[in-house]
């Protein structure tokens, strides 16, 4: 019982749901309230875990899960992670969604609304966000892919239109280029891939898979729409584009 | 081109690619040896002109690296700046005598060709124009840049003047928080503990359970004599003290002793309550007896071992519980006036020794 030495955690028994142990009366109840009691703790622990790891935005393996929390419970992994996800809707406006259903892995996104207001983030996240949707919306608004050669390149001349300059110190970024291709890359809001045989070497930017999840082309394009005054069917291909991948969803 | 003579392979397919490769290489070599040899005699004749040379390089090297940073006005105007970028380095090409010249040409080509491409894509695909440059200018104007004043250092030739307020990026930002589902982080909001106490409490768990282990082995032991010696004081000092209450009655046996006189030391209350304890064991076994007198005074005597077993069960066993606490002691000893006790101690301590 060296668990329960643990701190119950947020879950704890406030918010997991009561399982109905069902007539089953093979296995004695006293074992199956053990083993019920030992699910709702992991569920508890499950939503701390993913709320720690979430700090660094980098994406959560399905296998780390597996190691850190679940451990003997395997057979219930499904059962916990449904709950861990309800907890985490219900009591924290937050969803687990599955980012890679090959590779399985896991993101945290927003499940509020956008609102109008202040929003709980950090003041170094708030700008992390306003740099990353700007470089996302140039990307998107470039035909969802811009191909360039590192230094300089079409990206990195935008940018410097912006006054923030990937080979100097910026004020507020600090090593711009390190937060661009390593830790927008290892978050997976975007995808930097070289292309094979290109000299000088020739890189392409994407949108990277949280990326997708966390916004879609119709908030970025309606994002550049507002920010230059104009509609957003004044970008026709763009907007059509947009529309089509809101029906996809 | 010539065909040569059947030359009998394997399989008649592969002999026939065989055959129709030969010439093709045969030319190409040729040609190649021509080239090779004309290059050879530019070498010889020019080339060695150094300066000449470096001056062709950065020629190039200018061009590219205005290609470059222009790479954005050139895409998106309509001008012919590509075009001209490519005169340019036709005129320079001309001028070539070296390998390394030439591949510096290369190089250009392959921006040049680049961003022709992407020209060519922007025509393509009906992709509204993006006037990336103009999303730059509304972007800062969002951000609150202050266009009247000039910044002092302006490496920069392409950027226009003005300069960002330092919450530029985080109004920016909250604006962008808008269009992101980005789940706000948590943390503690009175910070986390540090993790060292597990480490400690391993080894302290551990010390402990080694000093309890040396303990307990040692323990059993030490009981077993512990309460042998416990068992034989009892048992001895109740043989004393029957000793003695026969002593006593054998010396005076019409005068019935004063239970009180027996058992009390006046000069210890502890020891009062050990030779009451004692007492009631030979009590229980029937050794002793203890009775009222006629003042209602417990008075106690030896017990002669009787003839006849059944009346010695037959005795009346009463139980009786006797309290006594200090104050209570302290008046016997007044009442009674006991002034030494009846069962000399085993041993005295160091208070009475000094008394």
């Amino acid at each position: 019982m060296s668990q329960r030495k643990r701190s119950k955690g947020l879950g704890g028994s406030q918010f997991s749901t009561q399982m109905t142990d069902g007539e089953d009366d093979s296995i004695p109840t006293q074992v199956k309230r053990q083993s019920q009691d030992q699910v709702n703790q992991k569920v508890s622990e499950l939503v701390q875990f993913l709320l720690v790891k979430d700090q660094k935005k980098i994406p959560i393996k399905r296998a780390d899960i597996l190691k850190n929390i679940i451990r003997e419970y395997k057979n219930a992994y499904s059962e916990i992670v449904k709950r861990a996800d309800r907890i985490l809707q219900e009591v924290f406006g937050l969803q687990l969604v599955e980012m890679d259903t090959k590779r399985h892995i896991y993101i945290l996104i927003n499940n509020l609304p956008h609102a109008e207001g202040q929003h709980p983030y950090r003041a170094k996240e708030k700008e992390k966000n306003g740099l990353l949707l700007v470089i996302l919306s140039f990307i998107f608004m470039k035909g969802n892919s811009v191909k360039d050669i590192f230094f300089p390149g079409a990206l990195w001349e935008f940018l410097h239109l912006l006054r923030v300059y990937p080979g100097k110190e910026h004020s507020v970024f600090g090593d711009v280029k390190k937060l661009v291709t390593e830790e927008f890359v290892r978050q997976k809001y975007l995808e930097i891939t070289p292309t094979p045989l290109t000299d000088p070497p020739e890189f392409k930017f994407q949108w990277g898979p949280r990326a997708e999840k966390e916004t879609s082309k119709k908030d970025v394009l309606n994002f550049v729409a507002k920010m230059q005054g104009k509609d957003p069917t004044f970008w026709a291909s763009q907007f059509s584009e947009a529309e089509a991948s809101q029906a996809n969803t | 081109m010539s065909h040569t003579g059947s030359s009998g392979g394997s399989s008649p397919d592969v002999g026939r690619r065989r055959r129709s490769r030969r010439p093709h290489a045969q030319e190409d070599t040729v040609e190649a040896e021509a080239a090779g040899e004309r290059l050879r005699q530019l070498n010889i004749d020019e080339g060695d002109d150094r300066e000449h040379n470096r001056m062709i390089r950065n020629q190039y090297r200018e061009l590219i690296s205005a290609v470059q940073q222009n790479r954005e006005s050139i895409l998106s105007s309509k001008s012919n700046r590509l075009t001209e970028a490519l005169e340019e380095a036709n005129r320079i090409f001309d001028e070539v005598r070296q390998a390394r010249e030439a591949a510096l040409d290369a190089q250009f080509l392959v921006i040049a060709s680049n961003i022709g491409k992407e020209k060519a894509n922007e025509l393509h695909s009906e992709m509204s124009a993006f006037d990336s440059t103009a999303f730059a200018e509304d972007l800062l104007t969002f951000m609150g840049i202050n266009r009247t004043e000039v910044e002092e250092d302006d490496d920069s030739e392409d950027v226009p003047g003005g300069f960002l307020p330092s919450h530029a990026w985080q109004k920016m930002g909250e604006e962008a928080s808008k269009y992101l589902r980005r789940a706000p982080t948590f943390h503690y909001m009175m910070g986390s503990f540090k993790s060292e106490p597990p480490v400690r409490k391993q080894r302290i768990e551990r010390q402990k359970k080694a000093s309890r282990g040396k303990a307990e082995r040692a323990m059993p032991a030490q009981l077993k004599e512990m309460e042998q010696s416990h068992l034989e004081a009892t048992e001895k000092e109740v043989e004393r003290i029957l000793r003695i209450l026969q002593t006593h009655f054998e010396n005076d046996p019409n005068t019935s002793i004063s239970f009180f006189d027996f058992v009390v030391d006046p000069n210890s209350f502890a020891r009062t309550v050990e030779n009451m304890f004692h007492v009631s064991f030979l009590v229980r076994d029937g050794l002793a007896e203890i009775k009222l007198d006629e003042d209602e005074l417990p008075i106690i005597e030896p017990v002669k071992p009787r003839e006849g077993e059944e009346e010695s069960r037959a005795a009346a066993r009463n139980q009786v519980v006797i309290s006594l606490d200090q104050s209570q002691w302290k008046e016997i000893i007044e009442t009674f006036q006991i002034t030494e006790a009846m069962i000399p101690p085993l041993y005295q301590t160091e208070e009475e020794l000094e008394t």
